[in-house]
């Protein structure tokens, strides 16, 4: 399946290995060269792009292996960021610890205030899930803003990421950290899906009570699920405190929170591939957005005023729904097939 | 102890319309077993179209009401035959995840057609309030209880005596046998939702009467889940006991509590309900605890 033509899995090693032929490893190179080379011919607002996709991947890499290996709904996972951001900023500008132990901390706080929300889970599913996380959004948001430490309603500065002697204090170098880190989650992510553990998720999501009759543990691997997936918020908030260097509440909103469900069902749930093409598609839409608003606006003055700032939801929204019916399996699936047909070419199967 | 008073009599009569928020929710619930998350931008919109008429069309209340309903009514029918019914046997997570979508469009399409965001209905009821004992309280806050325990009875009495009111129970109960039996379930699940969108039109209306039109308004809808969750969601006594609970909660925890800790605890005691009810009684109140099988 999804082999190329002629090529045959004789041992164990080669059945379980991602990339498989050389071609793939050629392809894979080429890739990462690509990648790390960006920012050499790329300019400050492409790069600025670049690393706001890179930090909502790491997100959504979070989310989809909580909402699509483990079919947990988690409409907070801006709140689970915002945690993050702010766990990291307060540690490296209140207390000025180093970077790194802000990254980990921020890591593991979301990761436990995740637990502390996925509690729930282990008596309802569905809805009531969805509206426990819903919940824990606004709580985290209201505490966040009232704590005196994240310096309230004002916000607080965060400094330069730095490890070291080295300060990544340009687009150029935080591109780097962040990829570096993206890179590392997603290699992380893939190979969860093939352990137990991701099998175990995978059996959850299918049919939970199958799952526990079957001696998985459900109280630890949807408590794990929520916590890997919260985990990988914390790491996302902190590095975009560290990037945007000012955090403040508001940036962590509930249509932040759907946007990221969004995100990864257009992407394609429980697969590798689908939170990176999803949030790709829709941050790149965002920046589209805010170029070809204002344009149309000026074009056509008849235009309601709201049509700038009301158009980039109602497109998102009316996206999300077309997905879910049209292609509930997201940008990935298509891909596969696209694959599938041009290493069957010119026949037809 | 005046205090007291005052804010009891406050939270109860908000609680109403939460309690009115949350029929919308269980009417659905109740026949077609979809959770709708778009009930905040459904409040939101209708409210606005309300404004619309009255002020932007300068339409007096006795034609503008009844349009509101029709526009509700095709807004409800729009949204189950689009995005609800091509989506009929697929999983449950697609099924609140597209409603997810259909919140996001609607209060896109708010901010789209009326960007200021802030601005208030005519007055209806006169300015004069109310006294209870020491307590003060605006006409519209009672008209508000009262409307929601008239349609709370319409709807009690609807779904237990009604042709269509047992088939939705039906429905929601095994879809398969009610196909069986011939009843039209595409037709029950659209009257369904034209129903939920009226009733958070009626809603949306009357909370616009006490506290303006503003985009705290999708808020006000998100609250209300706290009390579908409090009352348990296939229940409607469970919507208006718990309505003033929440409302009771909401005004007098707010009032008591917030010296105590920070501004705005008022807003987030009902998500802190939430939590505890579902650390505590999942199902509710009043819902019914769902044995599962494989």
């Amino acid at each position: 399946m999804g082999l190329p033509c002629g090529t045959h899995n004789y041992t164990y090693d080669q059945d379980m290995a991602i990339m498989r032929t050389k071609t793939h490893w050629a392809l894979l190179v080429a890739l990462l060269v690509l990648l790390f080379t960006f920012p050499l011919y790329s300019g400050g607002y492409l790069l600025s792009v670049a690393n706001l996709i890179g930090i909502t991947v790491i997100a959504a890499i979070g989310l989809n292996i909580l909402l699509g290996y483990c079919g947990q709904l988690s409409i907070g996972h801006a709140g689970f960021i915002a945690v993050g951001a702010f766990t990291s900023a307060v540690l490296t500008n209140v207390l000025g610890l180093p970077f790194l132990v802000g990254l980990i901390a921020a890591g593991f706080m979301a990761g436990f205030i995740g637990l502390l929300f996925g509690i729930p889970s282990l008596k309802v599913k569905g809805f009531y899930l969805a509206i426990a996380t819903i919940a824990a959004q606004f709580i985290i948001i209201w505490v966040i803003n009232h704590l005196k430490i994240t310096g309230g309603f004002v916000g607080i500065a965060v400094p330069y990421a730095s490890i070291g002697g080295l300060v990544f204090d340009s687009e150029a170098s935080m591109f780097y950290l962040i990829m570096v880190i993206a890179v590392i989650c997603t290699f992380f992510a893939k190979n969860l899906a093939r352990t137990r553990v991701g099998r175990a998720f995978v059996a959850i999501r299918d049919n939970d009570l199958a799952a526990e009759v079957m001696g998985i543990n459900l109280f630890y691997y949807k408590l794990l699920a929520f916590f890997i997936g919260c985990f990988f918020a914390g790491i996302a908030g902190s590095l975009m405190a560290h990037w945007i260097g000012f955090m403040n509440a508001e940036q962590f909103s509930l249509m932040e929170s759907i946007l990221y469900i969004g995100m990864i069902i257009i992407g394609g749930l429980g697969t590798a591939l689908g939170p990176i093409l999803g949030v790709i598609f829709i941050r790149l839409m965002q920046q589209g957005m805010m170029f070809v608003a204002p344009t149309i606006e000026a074009a056509f003055p008849a235009l309601p005023a709201g049509f700038a700032t009301g158009l980039a939801p109602m497109l998102f929204g009316l996206i999300i729904i077309l997905f879910l019916i049209l292609e509930p399996r997201g940008i990935a699936h298509r891909w596969m097939l696209f694959k599938s047909a041009y290493r069957l070419w010119p026949f037809s199967y | 102890m005046e205090q007291l008073l005052q804010y009891t009599v406050t939270g109860v009569t908000v609680g109403m319309v939460y309690a009115l928020i949350g029929l919308s929710f269980a009417l659905i619930w109740k026949s077609s077993g979809v959770a709708n998350l778009a009930l905040g931008g459904m409040v939101l919109i209708f409210s606005w179209f309300t404004y619309s008429m009255t002020v932007q069309l300068g339409l007096p209340y006795w034609l503008a009401l009844p349009l509101v309903i029709v526009f509700a009514l095709a807004v409800g029918w729009l949204i189950e035959r689009f995005a609800l019914r091509p989506l009929i046997a697929q999983p449950i997570l697609s099924l609140i995840t597209v409603t997810l979508g259909v919140f996001y469009f609607l209060e896109g399409l708010c901010v789209f057609i009326w960007p200021w965001m802030v601005d208030a209905l005519p007055r209806i009821f006169p300015p004069e309030p109310f006294h209870i004992g020491t307590a003060v309280v605006a006409q519209a806050y009672v008209w508000a209880a009262v409307v929601s325990l008239v349609l709370f009875g319409i709807l009690t009495l609807y779904f237990r005596y009604h042709k269509m009111g047992i088939a939705m129970r039906a429905t929601a109960d095994d879809q398969f046998a009610v196909q069986a039996c011939g009843i039209p379930v595409t037709r029950i699940f659209s009257t369904s939702w034209m129903f939920a969108c009226v009733v958070a039109a009626i809603a949306g209306v009357l909370i616009s009467w006490i506290g303006g039109l503003h985009m705290g308004l999708v808020e006000t809808g998100l609250k209300s889940f706290s009390v579908v969750i409090l009352g348990g969601l296939d229940s409607f006594i469970g919507c208006i006991v718990a309505g003033p609970i929440i409302g009771l909660a909401e005004n007098v925890g707010g009032g008591y509590l917030t010296p105590m800790t920070w501004a705005g605890l008022k807003g987030v005691i009902p998500y802190i309900i939430i939590i505890i009810v579902l650390f505590i009684k999942p199902y509710g109140l009043f819902g019914e605890v769902r044995i599962e099988r494989i």
